[in-house]
């Protein structure tokens, strides 16, 4: 009896203990959830949410010190704006290192909400570091090893996990089915010591891929990485699967790029150089390996090469477009796995002085079969081909109060894409950014990713305008306008079209616990429109009205988010309007005595067709993220529960569900399908620190 | 059975207008409905957090008649025990008549947070009679509530009934239990003067959008006016009397088709 009454005091002080532990990974967590929901409502393109949160992680765990720092470093913070980059850049070299982190207040264009926003990631530390020497010894005992395992699967059985009873067509719907089990794996292993070294692996099997069978032998897909920092003229060494950014994209921008959001200054692409790959993503990363090499303190070069299978079907000898979801579900999915060779190699030279930056960006591709799209009107300019060179010239200029930016690249059909803006902050409350962008619809390569109306960089021409003005305290006013052109047929639309997207959000932070906004969206996009009696296409404009309240207020342990939006949307100018509509609470409550915080959402939807469709940002467990799409009646539920049973282990358990009340028999489609008006989720996720 | 009929016939209409809020729960004393963020005022089987709000314990039973006909009346009770730790109310309710009737048992829990929200969750157990196979069938349906102050003269309130969408299904048929979303506002243009909004919508049907404003004339006498859309347009009058420890509420509707509906609650109020 004893033994049992000491055994249960160490829990319990072992669970206070991570109580008081969690306070500030809490914090952190909420802090990066907010900024990616910000980011993400209005975004036309989810951000790699993986990424996103392992960087500012790793940001909070290593935070910059704001009397060493750089653009280069401070830009990691992807919430802040380039001139606020610039602002807080110009206040160090006025007024020389900050005494304490407060001094941020005097920074101008940096409001309350940024510097609270700021605050987990940055430090003020006095006199200058140069990076230690690294020991094997204190590798190997003050590294920081963490494994994650996450489980996932619906409680529904879809069609595709379905028996198929038949007799003649068994062996040709067996073919059709998946050939796993419904749940989705992964597991991650991440190693670092400091901001020096860092290394991982991760193991992932989508739901429907076999773990072990005749098509798998453990999990679908494997990647790893090593990378290095700081070490003599090396300033990055990467090694296995890595990630590219030069420039403003429109070269090489193979993770995630600032497009269209309610961050209306943050559209200006940041230069990260070279970086590890660590995403469960089976497409969008490189695989061999890379260096940055710091020539002089002015001069810096990249080089990289890759080379990685890559999926896509291949009858007939050639291949017309990539597969990239990475399932390996069926046995006509499997057919395509790893069919390709593509050898990328490429690299970058820059110059900076404290007033110019400006690059050179080469990229040479290879695949080992050509590609050669199925050639319809609107992808008459597609990329076709074995060889592909691409090259871009990048610069960004700070002179006064305006910073200017810009790339211009050409592929070796010799078509060009620009992209040049200016930022400008003529007082204080004021901040501006203006953007032209001109994609030729013959430029069409593998890895640019900038500032569109459309995921693909190419045959497009638009101008592109946002504001932020903080008019009293407390209030700010944010709005952009984007018009655009498609000089030639795009995917969905058979003519040259035009288009408008405006936004215009008001924010009130009437106190730390208590905010809110209202955000009104137009957008003026082109489509067509079936009609089965006309030969020429017609295109219509569909015109988009959305508007959306939220409010946030947190009290002690307790925090509650209220949110209602509603959108209108006329197909044409003769049709009528249908509508869609939203509305949901939030409450999340963190035990103040235990380990343990819950997220509980409850949100009825209503969109009457598909253009109104709704998307809310939901919370999920650790590394994953949920922005799950509304169409119809219903209404969806979810709860999210974290536990931190020590310092070295922590749970996550979430369960959504989406019933429907639209009278439907069946969700989704294909093997896809689930019979009933339910879909349920469920999320299983073990962290464990050592 | 000419009686049966019309009776069925008029109670089969009554449910399609009244489809948007079903009548599973009864209506709320506070103006056209407007009672999830009416932090004054306490109605069986409304917001659960507004139970936060209750200083004293209470008692109550409210009548509501449809249309004139006794067979369309709820008839409920509530009772409200406050503790300092926790507010708890047990209401039951009633409506129907012999061939068809419906009953709803609730256990209900409401704190408030140092007055700044209240947070409320009832436990509701809804039981119908069918007649075609002589039997009872329920179902356990929850209901969460909440209630922001974000000062002493405006608050918000959420509450959510049958959040899981739960039915009833028996041999022959399946009967739907609304689930609604209800969204308001209450807004003191001065101590006597209250402005109270409300959303609410049944997951299968309109919208109702209800506002309303109760005007204490006298410390005893508060006169209530308001409307709500739901399709169409319903006015609502009433009054409110207090005296002793005893507090009435009458409310009448106007419904543009089938006539007036009409309230009566009456609550006691311990130690006041």
């Amino acid at each position: 009896m004893n033994r049992f009454a000491i055994v249960v005091c160490c829990l319990l002080l072992l669970t206070l203990n991570a109580a008081h532990a969690q306070d500030a990974s809490t914090t952190i967590d909420q802090t990066i959830a907010d900024i990616f929901e910000q980011w993400s409502e209005e975004s036309e393109q989810v951000p790699d949410y993986q990424t996103f949160y392992e960087e500012l992680q790793f940001l909070a765990e290593n935070p910059i010190n704001l009397n060493q720092t750089s653009r280069e470093e401070l830009s990691k913070m992807l919430f802040l704006s380039d001139i606020q980059v610039e602002n807080i850049l110009a206040y160090l070299y006025q007024y020389g290192p900050m005494e304490n982190i407060y001094e941020l207040q005097l920074v101008e264009g940096l409001d309350m909400t940024d510097i609270r926003r700021m605050l987990p990631f940055v430090v003020v530390r006095k006199g200058k570091t140069t990076p230690d020497k690294i020991y094997c010894y204190d590798v190997l005992n003050y590294g920081k090893n963490e494994l994650y395992l996450m489980f996932n699967r619906d409680v529904e059985t879809r069609q595709g996990y379905r028996m198929i009873v038949s007799t003649v067509e068994d062996s040709i719907s067996r073919g059709k089915n998946y050939l796993g089990s419904p749940w989705y794996h992964s597991a991650k292993y991440r190693f670092h010591f400091k901001d020096r070294i860092l290394a991982g692996l991760t193991c992932e099997k989508d739901a429907g891929e076999s773990f072990f069978g005749s098509a798998h032998k453990g999990y679908d897909s494997y990647s790893g990485y090593l990378q290095m920092n700081r070490f003599g003229i090396f300033k990055t060494i990467v090694l296995g699967d890595f990630r590219a950014n030069f420039g403003q994209g429109l070269v090489m921008k193979s993770d995630f790029s600032m497009g269209k959001s309610s961050y209306v200054l943050n559209v200006v692409s940041r230069n990260e150089g070279l970086k590890k790959f660590s995403s469960t993503d089976e497409y969008n990363y490189f695989r061999g390996g890379g260096a940055t090499i710091q020539l002089t303190e002015n001069w810096e070069t990249s080089f990289f090469y890759s080379n990685k299978m890559i999926d896509a079907d291949t009858a007939g000898g050639f291949f017309s477009s990539i597969y990239k979801t990475g399932y390996h579900r069926t046995e006509n999915e499997l057919i395509k796995k790893h069919t390709i060779r593509q050898q990328v190699a490429g690299g970058n030279i820059s110059w900076r002085l404290l007033w110019l930056q400006t690059g050179f960006t080469f990229v040479h591709t290879i695949f080992d079969r050509a590609l050669v799209p199925e050639k319809t009107t609107y992808n008459h300019f597609y990329f076709s081909g074995k060889n592909q060179n691409t090259a871009g010239w990048n610069y960004r200029i700070h002179w006064q109060k305006m910073n200017f930016f810009g790339e211009a690249a050409v592929t070796n059909n010799f078509h060009p894409a620009f992209l040049n803006g200016f930022t400008l902050s003529p007082i204080s409350l004021v901040n501006l950014v203006a953007v032209y962008r001109y994609y030729s619809p013959d430029y069409d390569t593998f890895y640019a990713s900038a500032l569109s109306e459309t995921s693909r960089i190419n045959n497009e021409s638009g101008l592109y305008v946002g504001a932020e003005i903080n008019p009293v305290k407390k209030w700010k006013i944010s709005a952009y306008a984007d018009s655009y052109r498609f000089q030639w047929p795009k995917y969905g639309i058979d003519a040259p079209s035009v288009g408008k997207d405006y936004l215009f959000q008001t924010d009130f932070a009437a106190s730390r616990r208590l905010s809110m906004y209202w955000r009104f969206r137009h957008s003026n996009k082109p489509g067509n429109i079936l009609q089965d009696s006309s030969i020429m296409p017609v295109i219509e404009i569909v015109k988009k009205n959305s508007l959306r309240y939220q409010l946030s207020y947190s009290y002690e342990n307790f925090s509650f988010k209220t949110v209602a939006e509603g959108n209108m949307v006329q197909k044409g100018k003769k049709a009528g309007y249908t509508y869609g509509l939203t509305a949901y609470q939030d409450l999340t409550y963190a035990f103040a005595f235990l380990p343990l915080k819950i997220d509980f959402r409850y949100q009825f939807f209503d969109a009457v067709a598909y253009e109104n469709r709704l998307y809310a940002y939901e919370k999920d467990v650790l590394y994953a993220f949920s922005i799950p799409m509304y169409y119809g009646a219903g209404s969806r539920y979810y709860l999210n529960l974290k536990y931190e049973l020590n310092r070295q282990f922590s749970l996550w358990f979430k369960i959504a569900q989406t019933v429907y009340a639209d009278d439907r028999e069946e969700i989704g489609s294909g093997k896809e399908k689930i019979f009933g008006n339910k879909i349920t989720d469920v999320k299983f996720l073990l962290r464990c620190n050592f | 059975m000419k009686k049966m009929l019309c009776l069925l016939l008029i109670a089969s209409t009554a449910s399609q207008v009244f489809s948007q809020i079903s009548s599973v729960l009864p209506v709320s004393s506070s103006i056209a409905g407007t009672s999830v963020a009416n932090t004054g005022v306490r109605t069986e089987f409304q917001n659960p957090a507004m139970l936060g709000y209750a200083e004293f314990s209470e008692i109550g039973i409210q009548h509501e008649n449809r249309f004139a006909l006794s067979e369309l009346s709820t008839n409920s009770f509530q009772t409200l025990l406050s503790t300092n730790a926790v507010n708890a109310d047990f209401s039951f309710s009633y409506f129907g008549y012999s061939l068809y009737h419906e009953m709803m048992a609730g256990m209900g829990f409401g704190r408030n947070f140092s007055d700044k929200f209240a947070l409320g969750v009832r436990f509701n157990y809804y039981m119908a009679y069918f007649s075609a196979s002589n039997s009872y069938r329920g179902a356990l349906l929850p209901q969460i509530g909440l209630s922001y102050r974000f000062s002493s003269i405006f608050s918000l309130g959420f509450s959510t009934f049958n959040p899981f969408q739960t039915n009833i299904k028996t041999d022959f048929t399946q009967k739907r239990i609304s689930s609604i979303f209800s969204l308001g506002t209450e807004y003191y243009f001065s101590p006597e003067l209250v402005w109270l909004t409300q959303i609410d919508r049944e997951i299968s049907s309109n919208y109702r959008l209800a506002t309303g404003f109760e005007y204490q004339i006298l410390q005893q006498i508060s006169l209530k006016l308001g409307a709500y859309n739901a399709g169409y347009l319903v006015p609502c009058v009433g009054c409110g009397m207090c005296w002793n420890h005893f507090v009435l509420n009458i409310n009448c509707e106007l419904h543009p088709l089938l006539g007036v509906n009409s309230f009566a609650g009456l609550r006691y109020v311990f130690s006041r």
